[in-house]
């Protein structure tokens, strides 16, 4: 017999029984798939593509955009967005210039002024942090402020005169190859590693997915999920500091543009990776690989005779694209999109 | 008003103090008295099942004992020491956990993970996972169990019962905070589990009782005494008596429900409607949606319908594809003779259909917006000339209408966050009434979170519309209300329209009669 | 009932949400804030409040007022349009290419087809259902990359500098054109919003949308109708600009994102919706220029403009905001 009070409804919504997922999902399985038919097809229509020195131009390009893709891949995971990526590249591309060998001052500090402006870099990111947890400014107006802050800082540093590199080590960064690939495609790797080491065996890198996945729990838990978001946004700053260093590298003068556009490319490379806006799905992997299909499409696009300017248009549309995809397999009719 | 106590004798008074004691707990929240002075004792190592209608108060008691819900005043003791429980931390730190309804695990985390998410203790050095020790940890917490799940299993790969498993293992981790034997809450553990699935859950419970104390909370009456040592009742937000394990589920339910005169309050009769048979106003045939199929429905001019179900049984997702805001997949719907567009709310507002969500205060209303713009949101014709908004022509005809309604407001243009919930609902239902052309009204818990002199008011102002034609189809807060106010009761169970009940004043169904129909 | 009762006590108690603090304040903030920089200017620089100084000021601020004013309506629906900017700038090449073939029509056709566009983002939001940060997020990407084609990267010069010599002219002798033309924009968006059900729709979108869809409000014609509106704007923002510098370049308006956003915020209008006016971001448009033109003044580098309008985001959304509608911060 069942009570007649089970005719109550209770104010959540019915719990469908979830269905095991088995294998590899086409989520996960997508983009690499992607990538390698992406990559067959610029091979087959152009003769440059497919060249040695092509394919090392691409990892070598990738680089930069990998790094960054790396910071903002834990900010996404959380389900929070970062649009500070411009602003805290810049100001870390004219901090390294002026305190590594420059023509406009004689500091000399190599590597502690790259420490240092990774450093500040990281200060920034974790404004951003503060930002959202202790005034609640949603995460893509914090990121924005902080973009403009960073982007203040640069161009009072710069003051109107560009710092032009003279430091052999940040040169070289650049310049010297090993095993046929630049050093910054080598630290990007590094970063890489270093990034799925804390995803995977890290409590920051673990909460930080799980907060994308049910912050609410967490918090029900026990567990004070305000630190960790600023910790996360810290640390994504640590990464684009990184960045901007290495901008700053191969151009060899720091420049207060030197972030313009990555934060949109690395947007665009998480969520081609598979990662979902929403927060608790993919990762340092999945992003490196959306890293390396928009280097890939933007290198092979070229290599085929579209103009460059079209680059970031095309990143636009596949982001838009990308998203909708993962979107509409939930859409429900009364649903609430901002 | 009876209560019928049936009240066990109190046994010579134990040696060892209750695992948990609850005096007099109150809690108000706005509009509503959810806790009015509850006692409560949970003994070592017993299963005390906690029963209670919806709106009785259980869920906030056990949000109190978890530190998630402040009482305004009472105390609670656990084994003979006042506490104050500040957070879900705080109770844990005193042995109390709770396995939650809604499960509260994170879905792409391990369930290792899960289990110790928060106490991670060694698994986690310096901020670096041990993975071996998670799993060690985990593992040691599924054997008190006796569950099988890998613990390195992604949360949202494994089966619901798992997942229970999981959360049952997660709450026995507060053993290792305290040296006491643990209280654990399990709130509605079995409302989604097949019978096998329970079988293994009782199992479970049996097994904690060696070494916890368990409260146990269930909509299934027969399932808590078949699994309770013995079993609270709450009413109203008090503790009206508890039965003993052998009790039937009859007298269980007529303590939940006590014996109030339910019928006065419903304005049975002021209805006067012909018999003739005429063709229904709406006629709903054959239509399917996301969690109902091939649900035929009738409801005339003047009739107020009653749709009954458990959870699950489909009745909201019906109710609202029926105004077009949810997609329905075939079948179609009929008012007054002309086919329905079920595309959009608007198409359904055009045809006048009017709509009163379960979720007032984040679909029923504009919070901030002012009572006289939430009145005439819908039917802006009403107090336009043209495109044109004329303040003086909406003023006129919202005071009318807060009149007619006996709407309680300071002026038209107070927000109507600042009105109490029966009248800001009574605004809800306005907005359908302002234009005068609603011919279908879809109630869905109308009285949900109002007291008993709001509900009133409610009721009687669904009478008078269906004395003045308009077809209604209600979706109750309770069977009492359903058969109160419905002449006609239609039964759905897993998304189909299984039984019609016809209920006219003065030869009204039972609740039990209902049940009967839908399980 | 002859005289309204107040609302019932106890227990039936209703919920009071009586203004915040901030709120109070913010209803204000955007006039005190231009009163109280004014006067600070003019104390530093009493030659600051002289007729030409600030002619000069509103003729500055005429194409932020045009921009803020449209996103003003995207965000009291509760979205944000980050495209404006981008789009200003593909609009102003576009302006300058079309000139010469399509001469007085020129300005009727760069507004519609950035309308256009703006429709086709408004469109891509609420169909595909992304948020709409995304949306017009690559939507600047979008609009920046064509800009970048078609004007191959450089300026292109007005090839007939009488067409947008109007704007440039002033209304009996002191306001100029361009910032008539602002203020007419500002005045009939106010109106329309005010007048007509339009208003009542917006907010209740933007306060609840799913309360708003429940009650049948048309959700997505205004939401795809804000966006247009949105589009538009840039579209005769970037008209502005043109008849200022002569010329037509695919990242003129860049710069402007910020100060936009900055004026809605500062204007009080809520980041969560709802609650806001489009009056509001002219006040917060000419603080933000006011700001610009003051920096130097009162000798600070105009290069803590950018620290500065970052700041002015972080706070102002702070102390607008909606709390109450958002539990879990993303």
């Amino acid at each position: 017999m069942t009570s007649p009070a089970e005719a109550d409804t209770e104010v959540v919504p019915p719990a469908r029984r979830p269905r095991p997922r088995r294998g590899v999902s086409l989520r996960d399985a997508g983009p690499p798939i992607a990538l390698v038919v992406l990559f067959g097809v610029f091979a087959a229509l152009s003769p440059g593509f497919r060249t040695v020195s092509n394919v090392q131009n691409v990892l070598d390009a990738a680089a930069v955009l990998a790094v960054v893709a790396c910071g903002i891949s834990f900010v996404l995971m959380t389900g929070s967005i970062d649009l500070s990526a411009p602003g805290i590249m810049g100001a870390s591309a004219i901090t390294v210039a002026l305190l590594v060998a420059n023509n406009r001052n004689d500091n000399d500090l190599g590597l502690v002024g790259i420490v240092v402006a990774v450093g500040l870099a990281a200060a920034l990111g974790c404004l951003s942090g503060l930002a959202l947890v202790l005034l609640k400014v949603p995460s893509f107006m914090a990121t924005l402020g902080v973009s403009a802050v960073g982007l203040g800082v640069a161009t009072l540093l710069f003051a109107g005169v560009q710092p032009n590199v003279t430091d052999p080590l940040l040169e070289g960064w650049a310049v010297e190859r090993f095993a046929g690939l630049a050093h910054l495609t080598w630290i990007a790797l590094a970063c890489v590693l270093v990034a799925w080491a804390v995803q995977r065996y890290t409590r920051l890198g673990r909460y930080a997915f799980a907060i994308g996945g049910a912050e609410e729990v967490l918090a029900l838990s026990g567990v004070r999920v305000a630190p960790y978001k600023v910790a996360v946004f810290t640390l994504a700053g640590a990464f684009y500091g990184l960045a901007g260093v290495m901008v700053t590298s191969q151009l060899g003068a720091g420049l207060v543009q030197a972030g313009k556009g990555y934060d949109f490319a690395a947007i665009t490379a998480a969520v081609v990776g598979g990662t979902l806006l929403t927060g608790g799905r993919g990762g340092i992997l999945h992003s490196t690989v959306g890293v390396l299909l928009v280097t890939v499409l933007t290198n092979g696009l070229v290599q085929v005779g579209v103009s460059p300017y079209w680059q970031g248009g095309v990143q636009g549309l596949i982001v838009v694209a990308a998203v909708a995809a993962a979107v509409i397999p939930q859409r429900r009719r009364n649903q609430v999109t901002k | 008003m009876t209560t019928n106590l049936q009240t066990e004798p109190v046994p010579p008074a134990p040696a060892a103090p209750p695992a948990l004691e609850v005096r007099g707990l109150v809690k108000h929240y706005p509009g509503v008295k959810a806790l009015d002075g509850v006692d409560l004792v949970v003994r070592q190592n017993e299963v005390l099942g906690l029963a209670g209608e919806n709106g009785a108060g259980k869920s906030t008691l056990l949000k109190a004992l978890v530190g998630l819900v402040r009482p305004d005043a009472g105390e609670i003791w656990v084994r003979g020491e006042r506490v104050r429980l500040r957070s879900v931390v705080d109770a844990a730190n005193h042995g109390i956990g709770m396995v939650f309804q809604e499960q509260s695990l994170v879905p792409n985390l391990t369930a290792a993970e899960n289990i110790v998410l928060g106490s991670e203790g060694p698994g986690v050095r310096t901020g670096i996972y041990r993975w071996s020790t998670m799993r060690r940890l985990a593992q040691e917490q599924l054997d008190k169990i006796g569950s099988h799940i890998d613990p390195l299993a992604r949360t949202d790969s494994l089966s619901f019962a798992d997942r229970q498993m999981v959360e049952i293992a997660k709450v026995l981790r507060i053993e290792e905070r305290t040296s006491h034997p643990p209280v654990i809450i399990l709130d509605e553990p079995t409302s989604v589990l097949e019978s096998q699935e329970i079988e293994t859950l009782f199992t479970q419970v049996r097994r904690l009782r060696e070494f916890a104390s368990v409260v146990f909370v269930s909509h299934r009456l027969d399932e808590v005494l078949d699994v309770c040592d013995r079993v609270a009742v709450l009413r109203g937000g008090r503790s009206v008596g508890e039965v003993s394990a052998d009790a039937e589920p009859a007298d269980l339910h007529r303590m939940m429900i006590g014996s109030t005169g339910s019928d006065d309050h419903y304005h049975e009769g002021v209805a006067v409607r012909s018999d003739e048979p005429r063709r229904p106003r709406l006629e709903v045939r054959g239509l399917c949606g996301p969690s109902f199929r091939d649900v035929d429905l009738d409801v005339h001019a003047g009739e107020i319908v009653g749709i009954v179900g458990v959870h699950g049984s489909g009745r909201e997702d019906l109710c609202r594809a029926l105004f077009g805001a949810e997609p329905t997949t075939a079948g179609e719907v009929v008012l007054d003779g002309a086919r329905l567009d079920l595309s959009g709310t608007r198409a359904a507002c055009a045809a006048g259909i009017g709509y009163v969500p379960a979720e007032r205060k984040t679909e029923g209303m504009v919070g901030p917006m002012s009572v006289a713009d939430n009145m005439t949101l819908t039917k802006q014709a009403a107090r336009c000339t043209g495109p044109i908004v004329r303040p003086g022509k909406q003023a006129t005809l919202v005071d009318t209408w807060i009149e007619r309604l006996r709407i309680r407001t300071p002026h038209r243009g107070t927000a109507i966050q600042r009105l109490s919930g029966g009248n800001q609902q009574k605004v809800v239902l306005a907005r359908w009434l302002v234009a005068g052309d609603v011919r279908l009204l879809l109630l869905d818990h109308p009285t949900r979170g109002l007291d008993i002199g709001a509900r009133s008011e409610v009721y009687r102002l669904m009478r008078e519309l269906a004395a003045t034609g308009v077809a209604t189809v209600l979706l109750a807060d309770s069977l009492e209300e359903a058969i109160g106010m419905s002449d006609r009761i239609v039964v759905m169970s897993d998304g189909r329209a299984t039984a019609q009940i016809a209920a006219p004043a003065g030869a009204k169904p039972t609740p039990l009669d209902l049940v009967k129909e839908m399980v | 009932m002859s005289t309204p009762v107040l609302a019932q006590p106890a227990p039936d108690t209703p919920v009071v949400a009586r203004p915040t603090v901030g709120r109070r304040l913010t209803s204000f903030m955007p006039l005190i804030a231009l009163v109280v920089l004014l006067a600070a200017l003019t104390v530093v620089d009493p030659g600051f409040f002289t007729l030409s100084s600030l002619t000069a000021a509103v003729r500055t601020a005429a194409p932020l007022v045009v921009l803020a004013a449209g996103a003003t309506v995207v965000v009291l629906c509760g979205g944000i349009d980050l495209s404006i900017a981008a789009l200003c700038s593909l609009a102003t090449v576009l302006f300058a290419l079309w000139l010469p073939d399509l001469g007085a029509v020129t300005l009727a056709a760069v507004v519609a087809a950035t309308a256009l566009i703006g429709l086709l983002q408004g469109v891509a939001h609420v169909l595909l259902r992304i948020p709409s940060f995304i949306v017009t997020l690559g939507g600047m990407s979008i609009y920046a990359a064509i800009a970048l084609v078609v004007s191959d990267a450089g300026p292109i010069p007005l090839s007939d500098r009488d067409a947008t010599h109007w704007l440039t002219l002033y209304l009996a002798g002191v306001l100029p054109m361009a910032f008539v033309v602002a203020l007419l924009v500002v005045g009939v968006v106010s109106l329309v919003l005010g007048l007509t059900p339009l208003g009542s729709w917006v907010r209740a979108i933007g306060y609840s949308e799913s309360a708003a869809r429940l009650a049948g409000s048309p959700v997505d014609l205004v939401k795809v109708g804000a966006f247009t509106l949105s589009g538009a704007c840039a579209g005769l923002a970037a008209v502005m600009l043109v008849s200022r510098n002569f010329s037509g370049s695919p990242t003129m308006a860049d710069n402007l994102l910020l100060p936009a956003v900055a004026a809605i915020v500062v204007g009080g209008t809520a980041i969560t919706g709802g609650h806001g006016s489009v009056w509001r971001s002219l006040a917060g448009a000419l603080v933000v220029t006011l700001l610009r033109v003051g920096l130097p003044i009162v000798g600070v580098p105009s290069a803590y403009e950018q620290i500065l309008y970052g700041a002015i985001i972080v706070a102002a959304v702070a102390l607008t905001l909606d709390r109450s509608k958002l539990l879990v911060i993303k």
